[in-house]
């Protein structure tokens, strides 16, 4: 046993150097990063859209996109190289990571340029130079005045940002809570969870031109330049690629586009955005959110179900070194697959295996979750094959069935009958467990109600939109899959 | 003399250190019906098992029609196991089919026959087990007797040169015996090559040919059903008459 436990681990850091070489030679390419765009015709520009003024989805013409002063810094760049731009969405947390891995070819998220993330991507110079500021409720105005004010309470920022990094060193006797998005750490705010949010200059005035209770007052951070400019990050070692797009941002600071032209803009959106702040409003990004979770829900549990059969046979065979292997390799897989969260599966599928196959979100997605049910559904067919009598098998082969003619038609269906339920369990889990997938940005539920809850700054109302359709989703496939279970029973 | 369609050389099976068969060599002849009687724990139903390789020989030869299945390659044994009916003590009907579907599934995945043909040979194998009005049952709905009687129907429906009964009326209620031995005999008269496991010896009395008893992992005796019941050759067969009342 130990000594299988051992050659286990070392097959699991084997993996692990494999991969991490990979990535260093992905990031020691030569320097085509220009020409490679200009081939492409296309810059990707990563960001996450939940930040406004810098970045946030606004509903134009009835169809939701991404506007905001970052994505104008960014068609600026787009057009001094003669390329078109496209914006991928997707969390604060995973856009580096993003860049590093060649998801996108650059990231505008209102990003400082600090030393640590200049370690691992290449910014070009500032294109904006704003400063903290702190949202309370209004209720609280007179009783907090700065950063020093919270003695005893706690401060919410952004996760992986800036601001969460100078709060935790600025501050003594102060928590900070550190969330995901923007509009929960606004909705905590406002729930009273935290008493603070610290967030940049220009963001923090548009919550609060947009939402009555808020009111902004200034952090007092001690901070360097480089803390409260915003820069344009790029992989690193693409010299040409920044060189060029530093042209770009110098133009933008040269004639103040941003405070001229970028905010202005952007400031018009926000105020369309909040004219209608009614869930109906939104029932097409909900209509899209439903679309993509039925879509990652349904391929995930094909594409689980006919691995989990494979896994389950491989598991069970017996006999010979080729068989035991097979079952070995199985038994690892499933353990592997029921012992890490799937949240790390799909970014790991999504970044991890991005460095071999460029694969879109969505189909990294499936991919991921279709992994993950796999191994379960794997152990539900193993555990639905063992409790058919072995009578049955054997009335077959008396008849002169193969073992493959046996399984298919006399075990599996009698299989899949003790294991509907057990099935139908799983499948009601992953309609729900499909949600992960919107942290690498596909627009899934939880994803479009994120968009909704930054866009009309309202927190509650699509949680509990979403929350409803989900039940909806689910109590109509747990209704069919009973409809389905009667219609098997025989006895 | 006609030659032999089963052929059991030196036989043995052993499962771990327990040796059920030790040494068993016998053969049977078309047309013949041999009812294998003994104790409980005789090796009765692991020899039977071994004939169509449902067990696999320790030791030993089983040929059938001429093949020695131990050395054969699967696909071969499966081909050849078509051609050996076997009834189980326990039916395994498969209960998400209907008695129908139970009787066409092997003709038609196996041999390939189609639908329509499949059906019909089914009825008809369901006349002669009379049940054809049950055709549409599940099994579950079935008595012990009556799917018993769909069990052969079903084996019957891969045209079996032999037929294999592994105590096939031991979990019936005792009013429902007479009617799976009945069938049995039927299928008897029609000629067809039958090796019987059973504690009926009514059956194996009016039906076998020859009756083979078994004790010990051995066939002790092989004889005559007159001259076996009435003059066992063996302590061990004359023991066993003895205990059971006739």
């Amino acid at each position: 046993m130990k000594k299988r436990l051992i050659l286990f681990f070392a097959l699991l850091l084997a993996l692990v150097t494999g991969f991490t070489a990979l990535t260093t030679t992905a990031n020691a390419a030569t320097d085509n990063s220009l020409t490679k765009i200009e081939k492409k015709g296309t810059l990707v520009m990563g960001t996450s859209p939940d930040y406004p003024p810098y970045e946030f989805q606004a509903t134009v013409h009835g169809k939701t996109k991404i506007v905001g002063m970052d994505v104008a810094v960014g068609q600026k760049i787009a057009k001094d190289m003669g390329v078109k731009l496209v914006v991928k969405s997707m969390s604060f947390d995973s856009l580096l990571v993003a860049l590093q891995t060649g998801k996108v070819d650059m990231v505008i998220s209102g990003m400082n340029p600090t030393p640590a993330r200049r370690k691992n991507v290449a910014f070009t110079h500032t294109y904006y130079q704003g400063g903290y500021s702190i949202v309370i409720n209004k209720s609280d105005k007179g009783i907090y005045k700065n950063k020093d004010s919270f003695v005893g309470k706690t401060i919410g920022a952004q996760t992986g940002s800036t601001m969460y990094n100078e709060s935790k060193k600025q501050t003594s006797g102060t928590t900070v809570k550190g969330m995901t998005s923007v509009s929960d750490l606004i909705l905590a705010l406002q729930s009273h969870k935290i008493q603070g949010v610290a967030m940049e200059k220009p963001s923090a005035q548009a919550y609060v031109a947009n939402n009555k209770e808020l009111a902004a007052i200034p952090s007092d951070f001690n901070l360097s330049a480089s803390d409260t400019s915003a820069s344009v990050a790029f992989a690193k070692g693409s010299t040409a690629l920044v060189n060029k797009a530093n042209k770009s941002v110098d133009q933008i600071k040269q004639q103040n586009l941003v405070n001229k032209a970028y905010l202005p803009a952007a400031g018009k959106y926000l105020k369309t955005n909040t004219v209608n702040t009614s869930m109906f409003h939104y029932w097409k990004a909900f209509l899209t959110g439903i679309e993509y979770t039925l879509i990652i829900t349904v391929c995930s549990v094909f594409f689980g179900f006919i691995l989990g059969v494979l896994l389950s046979l491989a598991r069970m065979a017996r006999g010979g070194v080729f068989k035991t292997a097979l079952r070995w390799l199985a038994t690892a897989y499933v353990e592997f697959i029921r012992g890490t969260p799937m949240m790390v599966q799909v970014m790991f599928v999504y970044f991890g295996l991005g460095l071999i196959v460029n694969l879109p979100a969505l189909t990294s997605g499936i991919i991921a979750i279709s992994l993950n049910s796999g191994a379960y559904v794997a152990e539900y067919i193993r555990g639905g094959i063992n409790s058919v009598d072995n009578g049955q098998t054997e009335a077959a082969r008396s008849l002169g069935m193969s073992s493959g003619a046996t399984l298919r038609y006399v075990v599996l269906p009698q299989a899949l009958k003790n294991i509907w339920p057990s099935l139908g369990n799983e499948f009601i889990t992953l309609i729900k467990d499909s949600s992960i997938v919107s942290i690498i940005g596909v627009s899934e539920l939880i994803f479009q109600s994120n968009i909704v809850r930054s866009d009309t700054y309202r927190g509650v109302a699509p949680i509990a939109v979403i929350m409803v359709l989900y039940f909806i989703l689910t109590f109509t496939a747990s209704r069919i899959l009973n409809y389905f279970e009667r219609r098997m029973q025989h006895d | 003399m006609t030659k032999p369609i089963i052929e059991v050389k030196d036989l043995a099976k052993n499962f771990g250190k327990n040796q059920v068969l030790k040494d068993i060599t016998e053969q049977v002849t078309p047309g013949q019906v041999i009812v294998v009687i003994g104790p409980s724990g005789s090796g009765k139903s692991t020899f039977l098992r071994c004939l169509n390789l449902l067990e696999t020989p320790t030791s030993g030869e089983v040929d059938f029609a001429g093949e020695n299945l131990t050395t054969l390659d699967t696909k071969r044994v499966n081909e050849l196991r078509e051609q050996m009916g076997m009834v189980f003590q326990s039916f395994n009907l498969f209960p998400n089919m209907t008695v129908l579907e139970n009787i066409k599934l092997a003709p038609m995945k196996v041999k390939h026959v189609d639908d329509a043909t499949a059906t019909k040979r089914a009825h008809e194998l369901l006349k002669q087990v009379n049940l054809d009005d049950h055709a549409d049952a599940f099994p579950a709905s079935l008595s012990g007797g009556q799917a018993q009687r769909v069990a052969i129907a079903r084996s019957l429906a891969m045209d079996p040169k032999v037929m294999l009964f592994d105590e096939p009326t031991s979990a019936l209620d005792p009013e429902m015996v007479g009617e799976v031995l009945s069938v049995m005999q039927q299928l008897a008269e029609q000629g067809m090559t039958m090796v019987v496991v059973t504690h009926e010896m009514g059956f194996a009395k009016s039906v076998a040919d020859r009756v083979w008893f078994m004790a010990d992992g051995y066939i002790q005796e092989n004889s005559t059903p007159d001259d076996f019941f009435s003059n066992p050759q063996t302590e061990r067969a004359q023991d066993f008459l003895s205990k059971i009342l006739m």
